[in-house]
């Protein structure tokens, strides 16, 4: 089945973000829902603009506070406050849907709200009507998921 | 020796911008912090500084409402502003540019592209 806009910006976007201002690598990426990872941070938008939506990013315990350690540039995980990783996990999610939105509609600007961070629950299936990429990175991974209204 | 201030709602953003711009060389003598744009405006009505770097998504008062209270007012019209932010449209670009704002970054960004544009709106600033 061919790749859909929105997989194809969602997937280009995780990528780039992690890897131009998080310093995180991706080992691997999966198409579709997928199970998301438990015991970890769940980072949730909405945006209007063109087209509106939801956004969510499902994040494993282990990766968020290395994802967050690499952001701030700490040399030591273990120094870092949780409300600096639920910060980190909010910037995420902001660059990666301000960049999904900006590759899918590039002419008509949008609005996103400010992310809501709650602990993950893990093992739900996602958005069926939506897309979603899970990308394997140290210490765990992460779930990336848009829905359009 | 430069004057920064930084506007955005994320702690954490605000550090990275601060760190990029004390790694690249950049001779800075004071960085001020708000947390949206009406704790900017505060800030910089009591001290001026040579440069901003705004993000648009903020609570309260958010980067485009900064930029258009900057342009009413003539002590702060003329402070240069590079907009930080996630959103790549050319309809954002555009509008922000037109209230005033002479620099645009997206996030995210390299480190690199940061410095240019800081040293670019310096430049045009101290021409």
């Amino acid at each position: 089945m061919p790749e859909s806009a929105e997989a194809g910006a969602l997937s280009a976007a995780t990528r780039e973000v992690l890897e131009t201002m998080f310093f995180t690598e991706v080992f691997g990426e999966s198409a579709g829902p997928g199970p998301a990872p438990g015991g970890g941070l769940e980072a949730r938008l909405h945006f209007e603009g063109q087209r509106s939506g939801d956004f969510q990013v499902v994040i494993a315990p282990g990766s968020a506070r290395t994802i967050a350690a690499n952001f701030l540039g700490a040399e030591d995980e273990a120094g870092i406050r949780e409300s600096q990783v639920t910060d980190v996990a909010c910037e995420l999610a902001n660059m990666i849907c301000g960049s999904v939105l900006s590759r899918l509609a590039a002419d008509v600007a949008f609005d996103l709200s400010h992310p809501e961070v709650t602990p993950a629950a893990g093992g739900d299936s996602g958005w069926p009507q939506g897309a979603a990429r899970t990308f394997a990175l140290e210490n765990g991974s992460l779930r990336a998921a848009i829905r359009f209204e | 020796m430069y004057r920064v201030l930084i506007a955005d709602d994320s702690p954490a953003m605000r550090s990275v911008i601060r760190r990029v711009i004390q790694l690249s060389g950049l001779e800075v003598a004071e960085f001020v912090e708000a947390g949206d744009g009406g704790e900017a405006l505060s800030l910089l009505r009591r001290q001026g500084v040579d440069v901003i770097l705004t993000d648009i998504n903020m609570p309260n008062v958010n980067g485009e409402q900064l930029l258009r209270s900057m342009r009413q007012d003539n002590s702060l019209r003329r402070t240069p502003v590079i907009v930080v932010s996630t959103d790549a449209t050319e309809q954002r670009i555009h509008r922000m540019l037109e209230l005033g704002a002479q620099g645009y970054i997206t996030k995210p960004f390299y480190p690199e592209a940061l410095r240019a544009e800081l040293e670019r709106v310096l430049g045009v600033w101290n021409a």
